[in-house]
């Protein structure tokens, strides 16, 4: 797949089908029995909510009963009156009661089923690979964690019990209607063809729209993210003027997809709405027509109750078709984030993978070929076996798979064919957890966590105690600037490294490599910021470290270098040269030995 | 977007809506006259009920075409209103909320280096997502929703009083329970949606910052560490959610409660009435059909609440954002210049920042055209000096001058368009090659993207891509190695053509060759003054001047041979760098 661009609308591969319904009604499941209480609390609440009127009704009929014909005393009646107001009242209480209930279920089960999204979500993003996050932008990835997971908040508990509610009260309307009068109950239905008709024309339109709808929302929420952390570029090639234009075209696209949509959304209400007063129109007409024919089974009392349960029939039928409205717009939703939660894991454990022993530090390299997503081979057979220990130097051009070879280490990415070997162990073979424990990695961005630099040390290893945090910093000599620092180790900073330049921040990330006590140290241009007098002292105390463990190190200043036990020269995928450092500048016209006299070239002009 | 004095999160958001407000306006009209049909037919199916059909033995059955058309009538124009409202209400929305988003975008791009330093991108785009989601809810709902149902409640009261004003009385007394509710619901909710949206932000932070940092997370196979505090986050979100929660289920089923009250209260009041004579059967009657129109915004109301104040958390959280004053603005009256020529002069500049002082009375003069190293230990102050220069933040104390002009005097986008800055860490965005490289200039010609790329010897390595210049690259740069990064920044600032060009760090990941020709390019360029920090010898040892910085002072300053001369850091760096030169130069004699 090609990389995302922020206002290229993402591709969806599936279609949404009953099957993903029945996928999203299995995370409502563990709260089966919430949902079950909270509608059959609401199906009693609505049936004795029916009761307040028949006390209405009672309290006229004394009324009646009493002013007119004389029936009971005024004393008699006020305490009727009295008895089936405080009736109506209990109910009243009941009914209040019951929505008490009704909604700290339904939060229950709305907030409980969206955290348990969020999370296999955020728990799959954990294990997607590198070019997962390569190829999209990352607001986009975003908002599906956090905005698209929350708008389904309500349609899941609210949605759930207010349909399955009225579905009871239609079923209980109709069984009502139909015992009424079979001939009224048919021609109230005739209705349902009409909206069905009109459901169905609508529904591929309206599902499209929303997906348009989320898809340019997305696009102008990856935007704000990247406009964001680009800020620094932005204002300092006074682009602000360009950007806001960008900016106001996705915020265009967005308000006219999103008007485009929701006028879907506006016209079952209507449309139910006039077809009662149609069907309520014909119940009249024919109702009167069959009165005035003298039919027996009609009555006077029968066709004006029967005009009002019309409005009842259809009052759920327009929840109904909220909800309705409200799935196909969650539903776009859903699709990106089912979608991403089947984002395929392409570096996974293997069935039966064992734990990687503790690592001793050998690493075999047997005919390994890489290649990236595109398909263009970026290594081609690479062979090299480093001894426990033993500190390899990789060098050549940018671009030439130095960083590569390193990342393949890690299992960052699967190679495509050949192995690579850890203590005699192929790599694939082992958890990844296992083999990455062992690694201390430190690459060419450094990565700042919002927080404490104590934090961001720990980072390596959060058992780490204060001492050892210090320790490491001691190690990469970051301790002396760290306590320059207004807060010292609690210093707050953030992603963007705040007030940290970026050598500090290299060697923040190098205390945290440090600090994990890994048995193979791939450090990737970890130094490329850091000052030479620094990296002297950095040296110093990185060789006591490095006793005992494989280090890898990628380097264009080759002060840093020079020490290494084996220096490999590396070009276009393939490794030139390989020995040491006095070996390689033997080799006359070699590349290592061209490189290194080209550090002194400039000298000499 | 210039804030105002005295402005208050609310008239700020009204400042949004004013233009839309006609449209509000015809939208509250057409929902008055929907709210007033909407008790036209319960009438005329009374009329057809007690008059057409009577108690079966005198039906008038030539009315009932009349009424039929009017009822079917009221229907169509009125389901016709609503959606013209619903549309103009959506719209209206949409509208402000374009203009909303696009006034809050601007305000972030004024907003200084030390307002990002203190943000979290998380937060900052949840003003722009879910904070404005809030907003539109608003206006294209709550708005509307809140006027029909006070108007409901009016009518009603209005048509009940004229029945029988004892009972109306009586209902009025729900009145001051109901305010009062209102108002203790309001006190008690407005806490729990700030911590909502606190938490909702951290939420979003948090998640955007493990996607920015996933190779960290991958590296140091921390995954489990992370979902442990996610699952804290995630908790936090969803207890401050039910928190919130808690608070409606105390108030919703008063409200409900106080609407069946109303009809107890009928009941009681009117059925005693009509015994003892007071009030006719008739009368109560028809109370009761009003009834629902009193009870049904009771019922409502706390709803209504909660929603309200949602969105007045929402918009006080996007106020509180965008009156951040940045320090760093535009003076009132910029000095006229027509271009920025070059000549840098820092006078005694001293730049504090949280008491910690990173730089001290530095001074020094580069006249345009210049070529000048920087060099110096890690954290020492480098950076700051360019960023001063650019007026990212402004001295403490002292002042860098521009051309003779106080930078403080120029107009800020007159300034930074004559520099070209090549980062320390590289930011590119999620675009092609070509447009990442003219992101000053969107529109030059691909000749001049071109010719940047050759300056910064990039071209060839972008001509081995499938897809060359058109090659999209990932956020910040992924798929690329840190050398290539760096080189298209450098292109990008190339392409500007500015009279000051910023080298920060910009070859460090740049192999010695490569290096050597993007040096002999960049000697072509005349005129410009050059700025170079870097860590090799090599990068700097031409330039014009060579400034040694420790701990945020000017300790060195004159050119590669009076500095090697003069025994100091330099000369350290040197021979540590380029000990073995000697040997070499031997060897290399011998060879020849």
């Amino acid at each position: 797949m090609a990389r995302n661009r922020i206002e290229q609308d993402e591709e969806l591969d599936s279609g949404f089908d009953i099957k993903q319904l029945k996928r999203l009604a299995g995370y409502v499941g563990p709260y089966k029995k919430d949902l079950s209480v909270a509608v059959i609390i609401m199906v009693i609440s609505s049936a004795i909510s029916m009761l307040i009127p028949i006390f209405m009704k009672n309290i006229m009929d004394v009324i009646t009963e009493t002013v007119y014909q004389n029936g009971h005393t005024p004393d008699e009646a006020v305490r009727l009156i009295l008895i089936n107001a405080f009736s109506s009242l209990a109910v009243g209480f009941t009914c209040a009661l019951i929505m008490r209930y009704k909604i700290i279920l339904t939060s229950r089960v709305g907030q409980g089923v969206i955290y348990r999204l969020r999370r296999e979500l955020f728990v799959h993003l954990q294990e997607l690979p590198f070019s997962y996050y390569d190829d999209k932008p990352h607001g986009k990835i975003q908002v599906r964690v956090v905005n698209y997971v929350n708008n389904l908040s309500d349609l899941l508990s609210n949605g759930i019990v207010n349909t399955i509610t009225d579905m009871f009260s239609l079923v209980f309307i109709l069984i009502f209607m139909l015992y009424l009068n079979v001939r009224f109950t048919l021609i109230c239905l005739c209705g349902l063809p009409i909206l069905t008709a009109i459901v169905l024309f609508v529904k591929n339109r309206q599902r499209r729209a929303w997906q348009i709808q989320s898809n340019k929302q997305s696009n102008l929420n990856a935007y704000i993210a990247e406009s964001i952390n680009g800020i620094r570029v932005t204002q300092s090639f006074v682009r602000e003027n360009k950007n806001t234009q960008l900016f106001n075209q996705l915020n265009g696209d967005a308000r006219t997809a999103w008007m485009n949509a929701v006028k879907y959304n506006f016209i079952l209400s209507p449309v139910i709405e006039n077809i009662t007063v149609v069907t309520t129109s014909v119940i009249y007409v024919l109702g009167i027509g069959w009165l005035i024919n003298g039919e027996t089974a009609i009555t006077v009392g029968l066709l004006t109750a029967f005009a009002g349960y019309v409005s009842r029939f259809w009052q759920p039928i327009t929840t109904l078709a909220n909800f309705y409205n409200s799935l196909l717009t969650a539903i776009s939703y859903l699709e990106r984030i089912f979608e991403t939660i089947d984002a395929p894991v392409n570096v996974k454990d293997k069935e039966g993978a064992g734990i990687m022993p503790e690592i001793k530090g050998d690493v075999e390299f047997k005919h390994v070929k890489f290649s990236y997503d595109d398909g263009v081979e970026i290594l081609h057979d690479i062979n090299f076996k480093v001894g426990a220990g033993e500190s390899y130097a990789i060098v050549g051009p940018t671009g030439a798979g130095k960083s590569t070879i390193v990342n393949l280490i890690s299992r960052f990415y699967n190679v495509d064919s050949g192995e690579i070997l850890v203590d005699g162990i192929d790599i694939s073979d082992v958890t990844i957890k296992s083999l990455r424990k062992q690694m201390g990695v430190m690459m060419q961005d450094s990565f700042i966590f919002s927080g404490t630099i104590m934090d961001n040390i720990r980072y390596g290893n959060k058992e780490a105690t204060d001492a050892q945090v210090v320790a490491a910093a001691k190690t990469v000599c970051a301790h002396d600037f760290i306590m320059s620092l207004e807060d010292g180790y609690e210093t707050q900073v953030n992603e963007r490294g705040s007030r940290l330049s970026a050598g500090q921040r290299q060697l923040i990330s190098f205390a945290r490599a440090v600090l994990a006590d890994p048995k193979i140290l791939i450090l990737d241009e970890a130094t490329s910021s850091i000052d030479t007098e620094t990296e002297i002292l950095l040296q110093k105390g990185l060789q006591e470290m490095l006793k005992g463990r494989t280090s890898f190190i990628i380097a264009h200043r080759l002060s840093t270098i020079k020490n290494s036990t084996c220096i490999m020269y590396v070009d276009q995928g393939q490794i030139l040269e390989k020995g040491s450092h006095d070996e390689l500048l033997k080799i006359p016209d070699g590349y290592y030995h061209n490189l290194y006299d080209s550090q002194y070239a400039f000298l000499n002009a | 977007m210039r804030i105002k004095k005295n402005l208050t999160a609310m008239k700020w958001f009204y400042s949004y809506l004013k233009k839309y407000r006609w449209k509000m306006f015809v939208g509250l009209f057409l929902v008055t006259i929907t709210s007033v049909l909407a008790i036209i037919n319960p009438r005329i199916t009374g009329f057809i009920v007690d008059d057409i059909i009577g108690d079966g033995t005198n039906i008038r059955i030539d009315l009932l075409p009349k009424f039929l058309i009017l009822m079917i009538t009221v229907t169509v124009v009125r389901s016709l209103l609503r959606l013209l409202f619903l549309y103009l209400f959506e719209t209206a929305s949409q509208d402000m909320l374009y203009d909303m988003r696009d006034g809050v975008y601007r305000n972030l791009l004024l907003k200084d280096f030390a307002f990002y330093n203190r943000s979290r991108t998380g937060d900052l785009m949840s003003r722009q997502t879910g904070d404005m989601m809030a907003i539109r809810h608003f206006v294209a709902y709550v708005i509307y929703n809140i006027y029909e149902n006070t108007l409901l409640f009016v009518i009603a009261l209005f048509m009940i009083f004229s029945v029988d004003w004892r009972i109306g009385f009586a209902m009025v007394a729900v009145l001051p329970i109901t305010a009062f509710m209102t108002y203790s619901q309001s006190k008690a909710i407005r806490p729990k949606f700030m911590h909502i949206r606190d938490k909702f932000s951290s939420l979003n932070a948090f998640v955007q910052e493990n996607i920015s940092g996933n190779r960290v997370v991958r590296a140091f196979a921390k995954e489990d560490f992370e979902i442990e505090k996610f699952d804290k986050e995630n908790a936090d979100y969803r207890d401050s959610e039910l928190d919130a929660a808690t608070v409606w289920t105390k108030y919703i089923p008063i409200f409900i409660f106080l609407s069946h009250l109303l009809t107890f209260m009928l009941m009681v009041a009117g059925g005693i009435m009509c015994i003892y004579g007071y009030m006719s059967l008739g009368n109560m009657v028809m109370i009761n059909s009003y009834l629902w129109m009193l009870s049904n915004p009771l019922m409502m109301m706390g709803w209504l609440i909660n929603d309200y104040h949602r969105f007045t958390t929402s918009v006080e959280k996007i106020f509180a954002t965008i009156t951040q004053k940045p320090d760093i603005q535009t003076p009132r009256y910029p000095k006229e210049v027509d271009k920025i020529k070059g000549d840098v002069e820092f006078r005694n500049v001293s730049y504090v920042v949280d008491d910690e002082p990173v730089l001290h009375n530095v001074s020094f003069h580069i006249k345009q055209g210049q070529t000048v190293g920087i060099i110096g230990a890690t954290g020492s102050g480098k950076s700051t000096i360019m960023n001063l220069i650019c007026r990212f933040f402004d001295t403490t104390e002292g002042e860098v001058l521009m051309d003779g002009i106080n930078v403080k005097d120029l107009d800020l986008h007159r300034l930074r368009d004559g520099i070209g800055i090549a980062m320390q860490d590289v930011f590119l965005f999620s675009d092609t090659i070509e447009g990442n490289i003219a992101y000053a200039e969107p529109d030059c010609s691909f000749d001049k993207v071109k010719w940047a790329a050759k300056m910064a010897d990039a071209d060839d390595f972008i001509m081995q891509m499938d897809e060359g210049y058109d090659t999209v690259v990932g956020e910040r740069g992924v798929g690329l190695s840190g050398g290539q990064k760096q080189r298209i920044s450098l292109a990008r600032a190339l392409l500007k053509e500015p009279s000051i060009l910023i080298l920060d760090d910009t070859t460090s990941a740049v192999d010695m060759e490569t290096e050597a020709e993007i040096q002999r390019d960049l000697k072509k360029l005349q005129g410009h003054t050059v700025f170079i920090i870097a860590h090799r010898i090599s990068s700097i040892k031409d330039a014009d001047v060579i400034l040694v910085v420790e701990d945020g002072r000017i300790t060195e300053s004159g050119t590669h041979d009076e500095l090697i001369e003069k025994g100091g850091y330099y000369r350290k760096v040197f021979d540590h760098q380029y000990g073995e030169f000697d040997t070499i130069k031997k060897r290399w004699k011998e060879g020849a």
